[in-house]
């Protein structure tokens, strides 16, 4: 029997009235546990006297307060480890998992259950079948397997799906190179950036991966260029393959957009397991189609933590289903996430908030100024330094401070590498009111 | 059994929905038992797990599991 093109070919073809009667019901069942079970969500709920049985349609959807990023933060730092967002005893965790906060040390922490673990696999099957894995195909992850979620739902979901699952894990980029090539790999998983950065490191070793390996799949997460229409079409030419997009973060555990097989630009949003907002970030009110707005995300997966009404500053553009061919009713963001309506900085897949930086650094009473440059290391990878000024007096202590502070920076960081640069004093700027001392000097992505 | 002959959407269960939602529950009245073997027991909410993804998906149930340690 040939395989079908949709892993749950119900509800991704489920008509858009039927498609929201059933997130309404989730919705209302969702707040119902949310408000049962955590402090934060019935803090929340009191303080606009939202109850769920108010949830009649899913425009009372509005009537839910939205969460912030720094609420969660403040409720991890008064509570922690974990803040007053459990709606489960945490002897009821399985897994682990940790993001970049947005001020100084303290990292956003999650836990999951058993089914949630699982459900955060099963999102990935979705887009992974969606995009052509089936249980034919060898997947080699370029992934470091730490407490960063990256692929690691990707990984269980290619064994859910029946594929050959070959893990990268601490290998160098050389040996990964060979790895493919002499495991027939069909499809790899990557960062867009990591994904240029093998093709370099096999180009500079004389070998062609467009003609050398089996490779006709590359599956992007982690930045937003999988969906830059430059970027991508460089990775598919290097590559011999297509590239396929998808999106998630570590607040839900998951992905909630992934690229399909008919590659219509964009990305669809699994419907079924999330309701994706697009808002006005000026006014919260609601976007249309085709207009940019801010991402507000409610996941029906991860009990452990429920997640209601997320904001989360990422930019997008939410453009109908029959903006694709493929036959889902899932709607979808042309050009994926176009980027972010606040200063984060995604480097090499990990979230740096400059706030959270500059915190770090004034730990260190012998820095004076400095300055976060991010720039392209040979028009492939994105590189982050902190250029530095050591106040007079205190040169002494450069050699010290260099290597702590690029392991402080990068434990906080999920492990991302810092460059630590010092310069004569007085070359930085010195500021009196509004500091600028972020330098973001990557070239700008065009859709 | 399943005690239901509806999916979330109200429309009537086809016999292999029906046959899903009741492996589902036997899973769920297995896990609720305290004397099985470890070996039953970690596997059957191993089986759980993977029976939760493939009923939620077809809109047959939303619920949590951990009181099962699920």
């Amino acid at each position: 029997m040939p395989y079908t093109e949709y892993w749950n070919p119900k509800n991704e073809t489920l008509p858009r009235e039927q498609l929201q009667a059933l997130q309404l019901r989730k919705l209302r069942r969702l707040c119902e546990w949310a408000y049962a079970t955590t402090p934060f969500h019935q803090r929340k709920f009191d303080a606009v006297r939202f109850k769920p049985e108010q949830l009649k349609t899913l425009d009372d959807l509005r009537r839910i307060p939205i969460m912030t990023r720094e609420e969660w933060m403040e409720s991890l730092q008064e509570k922690p480890l974990f803040g007053d967002m459990l709606a489960t005893d945490p002897n009821n965790a399985i897994r682990y998992h940790l993001t970049s906060g947005t001020t100084g040390r303290t990292p956003i922490r999650v836990l999951d259950g058993m089914k949630d673990w699982d459900w955060i696999s099963e999102m990935w099957c979705y887009g992974l079948w969606g995009f052509g894995v089936r249980p034919e195909d060898i997947v080699y992850f370029a992934f470091g397997y730490g407490s960063f979620i990256g692929f690691w739902g990707a990984h269980y979901a290619c064994e859910k799906i029946g594929s050959l699952v070959i893990p990268g894990g601490a290998q160098t980029t050389e040996a990964r190179i060979m790895q493919i090539i002499e495991m027939g790999v069909t499809t790899v998983c990557s960062t867009p950036t990591y994904a240029l950065h093998l093709w370099q490191k096999a180009k500079e070793r004389g070998i062609d991966l467009a003609k050398e390996s089996n490779v006709n799949k590359v599956i992007l997460s982690g930045e937003p260029a999988g969906s830059i229409p430059a970027v991508k079409h460089q990775l598919e030419e290097a590559w011999g393959a297509k590239c396929g997009d998808t999106a998630g973060m570590t607040e839900i555990g998951t992905i909630m957009i992934f690229e399909c097989s008919h590659q219509p630009g964009g990305t669809h949003i699994i419907e079924d397991h999330f309701i994706e907002e697009v808002l006005n970030p000026v006014n919260d009110g609601p976007a249309g189609y085709e207009e940019l707005g801010e991402r507000v995300v409610t996941s029906f997966g991860r009990g452990f933590i429920p997640l209601i009404r997320y904001r989360t500053k990422d930019m997008v553009m939410k453009v109908p289903a029959s903006a694709c061919s493929c036959g889902r009713t899932w709607d979808l963001y042309s050009g994926g996430i176009r980027g972010r309506w606040d200063d984060m900085k995604l480097i090499r897949g990990t979230n740096v908030y400059p706030r959270a930086v500059e915190a770090i650094i004034r730990e260190y009473a012998a820095i004076d100024e400095f300055q976060i440059y991010i720039w392209r290391k040979e028009e492939v990878q994105d590189e982050i330094t902190i250029k530095l000024e050591i106040k007079p007096g205190h040169e002494a202590e450069w050699v010290v401070l260099q290597h702590k502070l690029a392991k402080d920076l990068a434990n906080a960081h999920e492990g991302l590498r810092f460059n630590i640069e010092r310069v004569e004093y007085g070359v930085l700027p010195h500021f009196e009111l509004k500091a600028k001392r972020l330098a973001d000097v990557r070239p700008v992505a065009q859709y | 059994m399943a005690n239901t002959d509806t999916d979330l959407l109200g429309s009537r269960l086809t016999e292999q929905e029906r046959e899903l939602l009741n492996v589902y529950e036997a899973l769920k009245k297995l896990a609720s038992q305290d004397d099985l073997p470890p070996c039953a027991a970690r596997n059957v909410r191993r089986a759980l797990m993977s029976m939760w993804q493939a009923t939620n998906d077809l809109d047959l149930q939303f619920e949590q599991l951990y009181e099962f340690g699920v």
